[in-house]
């Protein structure tokens, strides 16, 4: 029975880790890449620990590509559709777990029928409407499209942590006096501050990894996103992969983080409204 | 998903009657944003499709021309077929490894966190990011899964994995299994953690064997997630636009012209909107009509 144990517990990681190297070739190859001089990085047989380690790709990274700029620009837009999608989902969350009104069922149906509209057939609309409105090349007309895009999954995550809030507090507050928005705002606001962390991190994190709205609505260098920035390196003339492999990790650091410190929410994000339904 | 509201009765039913203006007030903003960013847009798009028009200098009302072209010439319908058949492998290999993983992660074993850690990693990288990394890697010259393959002996000499139009659309799948089944181990894993033990302990009183809790508790169990997952996991990856469309813009040829590289193609490219249009909202009916599908295939008995 043991050794039965021990062999199972064995043969567990031998299969774990033979499948997380199809996970860490890749990234350690993108990693290591990103490490290399330009004569390193052609070489015909696989350098896989560069014999100089050169930060050459990375001072390009802030230098000649700019792409300070560029991180810069996502971070603005993340935050800025962090906040409309994290507002607006509360109070709609609230408003439909707490009231009776008509029109509900169609506003939570909406929601849903919202994720089936491809992407690519709204660019064209947004396209033709946010020029219209002088929003095209700029950061504004980016983050409203952010926003308008999350903001019904963001809803539907916040309006089933909502549920989890028991109305028998609001009924205790009503009866002490206090207004709907009081109650929303001092005494269910803090209940879900989870919740709150969850739609943020699934607001950013979209945001940051959006391409296609950013590439067609932003055509100006000094406004582009890091997503956009990067793929551009790809369609010079010359292609640098250990300049593109540096960028790239660079991207995904700032997400890695935040896995890190968030993984609890990062998970509740993910799977909320899914498992709760 | 869209069911709870309808099948559970709401779980505070309307004991605010007389606040009923307060529940549109609360909800006004998000409405507000979804009626002027989606519905107005998507209002608009219809009203594009119905004409040949480049949004500048012409504007030639055709009627029902794209829509009735999109059934009739091969363009629209076979880039569908490659998209439906992209998105069946797709789906089916995130299903495959995530339920194997999240099985496995499912037990407590020393190291659980660091390996639920690495296999979440594909999720937090850019699309765009994971497209160019495995371009690098396919690279026929100096990639290193052709350099890989060679000193296993599987291949003889370099692949030009994304160059060539029978390994591109493979390759491709491969990258996308890659890219989203973290999503599907996740949601697998949180719907077999909310599966009481208590209905394996009264299963194993009962004699069920392994095989048969697995298909008594852990199945009807994890139905519910499920539903969801597969309609949301086939939907986004019906759309999908980004990873394919930095590896290989569509190529070689249309290998792996996928619908929504083509609508893009379409209006960004030859600058015809309404066409891009009237095709975009044909797609929106395709993902509405598979989400309706999977609903009434995994109905509850």
């Amino acid at each position: 029975m043991t050794k039965k144990k021990v062999a199972g517990g064995i043969l567990r990681y031998v299969f774990l880790i033979t499948l997380s190297l199809f996970i860490l070739v890749p990234v350690l190859w993108m990693v290591s890449t990103a490490f290399k001089t330009e004569a390193e990085t052609y070489s015909p047989n696989p350098i896989w620990i560069p014999s100089t380690i050169s930060l050459e790709s990375f001072k390009k990274f802030f230098g000649l590509y700019n792409f300070g700029t560029m991180t810069w620009n996502s971070l603005i837009t993340c935050i800025g559709s962090v906040l409309i999608c994290t507002a607006f989902s509360c109070l709609a969350g609230y408003g439909v777990t707490r009231f009776k009104f008509r029109g509900k069922k169609t506003f939570m149906g909406f929601l849903l029928v919202t994720q089936m509209f491809p992407s690519v057939m709204l660019v064209v609309p947004f396209y033709s409407v946010l020029t219209k409105y002088h929003l095209t090349n700029s950061l504004l007309g980016l983050i409203i499209v952010y926003a308008a895009t999350n903001i019904a999954f963001s809803t539907w995550m916040m309006t089933s942590y909502f549920k989890t809030i028991p109305v028998e507090l609001d009924e205790a507050a009503r009866v002490d006096g206090a207004s709907s928005f009081t109650i929303f705002r001092k005494i269910i606001l803090p209940l879900v501050i989870p919740g709150i962390a969850a739609v943020a991190i699934f607001v950013l994190i979209n945001g940051w990894n959006e391409y296609m709205y950013s590439s067609v609505l932003i055509s100006k260098d000094s406004l582009k996103t890091l997503t956009v920035g990067i793929v551009s390196l790809n369609t010079q003339n010359q292609v640098h992969w250990n300049d593109m492999m540096a960028a790239s990790t660079m991207s995904c650091i700032p997400l890695i983080i935040l896995f890190m410190c968030f993984q609890k929410y990062f998970i509740a994000g993910m799977t909320s409204g899914a498992v709760k339904s | 998903m869209g069911r709870i509201a309808s099948r559970k009765k709401q779980p505070h039913p309307g004991q605010f009657d007389k606040y009923q203006h307060t529940g549109y007030k609360f909800i006004s903003p998000s409405l507000l944003v979804m009626v002027l960013l989606i519905v107005y847009p998507m209002l608009y798009g219809v009203y594009l499709s119905f004409y040949n028009t480049n949004l500048v200098n012409k504007w030639k009302f055709v009627g029902l021309k794209y829509y009735i072209e999109a059934f009739t010439k091969p363009e629209f319908y076979t880039s569908v077929l490659l998209t439906f058949l992209f998105m069946i492998l797709v789906v089916a290999g995130h299903f495959l490894i995530g339920f194997i993983l999240a099985s496995v992660l499912n037990k407590s074993f020393s190291g659980r966190t660091i390996f639920r850690v690495i296999f979440m990693l594909p999720w937090l990288f850019p699309e765009t990011v994971i497209a160019l990394l495995f371009t690098w890697i396919m690279n026929p010259m100096y990639g290193i899964l052709n350099s890989i393959l060679k000193s296993l002996g599987i291949i003889s000499s370099n692949i030009s994995w994304l160059g060539s139009a029978s390994l591109a659309f493979p390759a491709v799948v491969a990258v996308c299994i890659w890219k989203g089944y973290p999503l599907v181990m996740t949601m697998i894993l949180s719907g077999l953690q909310s599966i009481s033990s208590d209905l394996y302990e009264a299963a194993m009183i009962d004699g069920a064997n392994k095989w048969q809790q697995f298909l008594h508790v852990t199945v009807p169990g994890l139905k519910p997630v499920m539903t969801t997952t597969i309609i949301l996991d086939s939907v986004w990856w019906f759309k999908q636009y980004t990873l394919v469309y930095t590896m290989t813009g569509g190529g070689p040829g249309t290998a792996t012209n996928l619908i929504s590289l083509n609508i893009y193609g379409t209006a960004f490219n030859d600058l015809r909107f309404g066409k891009a249009a009237a095709w975009g909202i044909v797609v929106f009916a395709i993902c509405y009509l598979i989400s309706k599908l999977y609903r009434m295939v995994l109905k509850d008995d």
